[in-house]
């Protein structure tokens, strides 16, 4: 595993997207991990389809670069193989909020020790341009080329609603901000989201606005209601930083215990034995 | 003709607790050291309707129910009408006089039932106590059944199961007296053989969506996984069933799914980035009666073309279907060892027939094969590396060194290419792998070859135990070939067999099995024996269809 979380792959991203702003934010992150005594070997990351999900290729980590939708089920499933290890799953805002809402909506539900972090450009940017789940009303693209019938998912408010235990949105024009954001969504016991506010420098350029409209937040709201309603300001002004943030039980300790199915598998011999049990019963 | 089986049809409405009645009957039937199958049979309703469970009882090897029955207890008009055809010509029809009109033997069940609380729940129970009455065992016996069988209420169970026995022993005439066998078998589910084939095998995680008829496999392991050390986990659908275990399979845990047609239709994708990933999950689909929803309770074998080519895009799959509840335990255990040495999916396609009848079984745990990879064994790692059998050796995390695996095609070290030249390479360490799987499959049992006499008949699944039953019910004598695994098509074990007339059985309306036979292993079936309308065979009805076909045939 390289020193600089670098690897072999030749990176496409276009100059000046949003998605170099959440790569090097989440390199620092993995530094500030360290420092906080989280192995780098145990943090284990996936991805969907679209421009976001290339980040598995370029991060010296390990991982399951996963399809369209699904990283939030594939690291539930890592997490329930051995949740000695912390998982991350990189979406799009069409993998998060359009092709996988039911596993984001259900991880929040069950309160998944996962983090997802969304790389939210309003746009599907690798198809060129379509409209998706965020677009603003009136965004046009080659699938709406009048421009966007429908109003956009809130994704916040609906995830707070789903309950989620740590909400926030980040800004990828704001790398420091944005890197300890989720360093401390991964040390939340629970599950976390970060709506990171994306530009895609081709199809949906927002850096103009969200310079202007974005406005850290210091401290997460005071109640859940609270942060609902900052989670709806959308329009002249948007909170970035921790929305939310409560304790509740996690879904693999509900459900095994301390139970960990690597480390405590059974051997051969104790299984047969206990298969022999349920025979004799 | 096959002599000493004895079969009990017990038939009610949803909530009536005929399925209970049956098991409670299959189990006094195991203790007489008799062998046993039993079916239930249920319509995809919670109250009403019809159901019944037959239990087919034998002091030697059976491997099917009867509908021709020596005793029918039937607790309703419908199940009378239904029935009054299935009793055999010394055989005897007791019905619930308060609810229908019939011949035989009519007793109130229902006015005894309600003298007690929930008494429509009750009223299974009278059909133990008419069984009890008609074998000529006594009410110490009945007592120690329904101790055992009903847990709940045991008094009013009680004082209401003496009842319909007294009743019962002044009305039947003709008793019939059940020999005892000379050894106590397991009495085991389908559904249970395949959960503890798998804990056997080494299963850490099963992940399923409930799906008539995979669900009891489900329950198993939420009732009994904590004892065998396997989690059992419902997610929100099939689509993340599937990529949760590809997920958990990452970490090195051990993993299956298990669903219906329906819900292995959303599971494509998934199934496709198994094959892409190289991921070991091994797939467990309970075939009904489809399109769509189907008919989602019964039983059928229209999934066997759609289960050989699931997902998109080339990769290694293997199929397989047990022919029987003994086959179920172990063949479940033999695919998660291959899943876990090839590290692509596999499929368990077995039937409604097979996951929710039970019978008497002999098992040795210790036979059953162990979910064992081919691991990294030092060096630089490379997930994908190019060997010469295309098994790249597995590494689990936490690991210094980094594991990719990659839903793109890929590199050997897990990174995404669309170069010309590796993307051909990758092609070809998947077809290698391919290879050796085929390789493998030769030195295995792949084939099970029942008899050496011609004629040949060819069938799958369960309802090979309908075919034996049927050979065994008819007194033929013939050669039943059953292919064990159907992908890849164990051809070479069927060489034998080309230019040999043959007929296949099999439980679908367009021949699926036939289709398999002369595409891969240039078998052509002479004659086709169907049966699609959700019933599995009744092995007399069965024996019948071959004596015509053969007769034709000569």
């Amino acid at each position: 595993m390289s020193a600089d979380l670098s690897t072999d792959a030749e990176i496409t991203w276009c100059p000046g997207c949003g998605n170099f702003g959440i790569f090097n934010a989440f390199k620092k992150v993995v530094k500030k991990l360290e420092d906080k005594g989280v192995d780098r070997n145990k943090l284990i990351i996936s991805s969907g389809i679209g421009c976001h999900g290339k980040i598995v290729d370029y991060i010296g980590l390990s991982g399951l670069y996963s399809i369209h939708g699904r990283s939030m089920a594939t690291v539930q499933g890592i997490k329930l193989g051995n949740p000695d290890l912390k998982v991350l799953a990189f979406a799009g805002d069409g993998d998060a909020y359009s092709e996988g809402i039911a596993h984001m909506i259900f991880a929040a539900k069950r309160n998944a020790d996962i983090t997802v972090i969304v790389h939210n450009n309003g746009t599907y940017a690798l198809t060129t341009g379509q409209f998706s789940p965020t677009s603003r009303k009136g965004f046009k693209g080659p699938s709406l080329p009048e421009g966007n019938i429908e109003e956009p998912l809130n994704p916040l408010s609906l995830l707070l609603e789903a309950g989620a235990s740590f909400v926030a949105r980040g800004y990828a024009g704001k790398i420091d901000h944005l890197s300890d954001l989720i360093v401390e969504a991964v040390l939340h016991e629970g599950f976390s989201v970060i709506d990171v506010l994306q530009p895609s420098v081709v199809f949906n350029n927002t850096y103009k606005l969200y310079n202007e409209i974005t406005e850290i937040i210091p401290k997460p709201a005071k109640s859940f209601e609270e942060a609902v309603k900052l989670a709806k300001e959308m329009r002249d002004r948007m909170a970035i930083g921790v929305f939310y943030k409560v304790n509740k039980p996690v879904f693999h300790q509900e459900l095994m215990g301390n139970w960990n199915p690597i480390r405590d598998k059974l051997g051969r011999k104790e299984r047969l034995k206990k298969v022999e049990e349920f025979f004799q019963q | 003709m096959k002599k000493d089986v004895f079969t009990y049809i017990i038939g009610g409405k949803a909530g009536q607790g005929t399925k209970k009645a049956g098991i409670a009957a299959a189990n006094f039937f195991t203790d007489l050291k008799r062998e046993v199958f039993q079916m239930n049979d249920y319509p995809s309703l919670i109250r009403g309707g019809h159901n019944f469970s037959a239990v087919s009882t034998s002091t030697s090897k059976i491997y099917s129910h009867y509908m021709k029955a020596d005793l029918v207890v039937a607790l309703d008009q419908r199940s009378y009408d239904i029935h009054k055809g299935h009793v055999s010509k010394n055989g005897l029809m007791v019905y619930n006089s308060d609810k229908s009109k019939g011949v035989d033997v009519g007793i109130p069940i229902s006015s005894e039932a309600k003298k007690y609380e929930n008494s429509d729940l009750i009223e299974g129970v009278s059909g133990i106590s008419v069984l009890i009455a008609m074998v000529g065992f006594d009410k110490k016996k009945l007592d120690e059944i329904i101790k055992k069988e009903y847990g709940r209420n045991v008094e009013d169970n009680l004082k209401f199961a003496h009842a319909i026995f007294d009743i019962a022993t002044e009305k039947i005439k003709n008793k019939v007296a059940l020999n005892q066998g000379d050894k106590k078998f397991v009495l085991l589910s389908g559904s249970e053989a395949i959960g503890l084939g798998a804990a056997a095998a080494g299963l850490d995680i099963y992940f399923a969506y409930p799906m008539t008829p995979s669900t009891p496999v489900l329950h198993f392991f939420a009732g009994n996984g904590k004892k065998l050390g396997v989690v059992s986990v419902q997610p929100e659908n099939e689509i993340a069933v599937a990529n949760m275990a590809i997920g958990a399979s990452f970490t090195g845990a051990r993993s299956m799914v298990g669903t219906s047609g329906g819900g292995f239709c959303l599971m494509q994708e998934a199934f496709s980035l198994a094959g892409m990933v190289e991921a070991p999950v091994l797939f467990y689909v309970g075939q009904r009666p489809g399109p769509s929803t189907g008919v989602p309770t019964y039983t059928e074998q229209g999934e066997l073309l759609f289960s050989l080519n699931p997902g998109q895009g080339e990769f290694p799959r293997i199929v397989a279907s047990p022919g029987n509840i003994e086959e179920a335990f172990y063949l479940t255990a033999e695919l998660l060892n291959l899943v876990w040495r090839f590290q692509t999916p596999a499929i368990l396609l077995s039937e409604k027939h097979l996951g929710e009848s039970s019978m008497s079984v002999t098992l040795h745990p210790h036979k059953a094969k162990w979910a064992e990879p081919v691991l990294h064994k030092g060096g630089q790692y490379k997930r994908y590396r190019y060997t010469k059998d295309g098994i790249s050796p597995l590494l689990f995390p936490p690991s210094d060194m980094l594991i990719k695996w990659n839903s793109y095609e890929h590199d050997e070290l897990g990174l995404t290419t669309e170069e010309a030249d590796l993307v051909a390479k990758m092609h070809d360490k998947r077809l290698r792998k391919q290879k050796s799987l085929v390789n493998h499959l030769k030195k295995m049992h792949t084939v099970n070859i029942f008899g050496e006499a011609e004629p040949l008949i060819f069938t799958f699944g369960s309802t090979t135990m309908s075919v034996l039953e049927a050979l065994g019910y008819g007194d033929l004598n013939m050669t039943v070939v059953q292919p064990i695994y159907l992908k890849p098509f164990p051809v070479w074990e069927l060489e034998i067999f080309k230019g040999k007339s043959a007929i296949v059985v099999e439980q679908n309306s367009t021949g699926q099995l036939a289709s398999l036979l002369r595409e891969k292993a240039g078998i052509v079936a002479g004659a086709s024996i169907l049966k699609y309308d959700g019933r599995p065979f009744n092995p007399i009805d069965l024996a019948n269809r071959i004596k015509k076909v053969v007769k034709v045939e000569c």
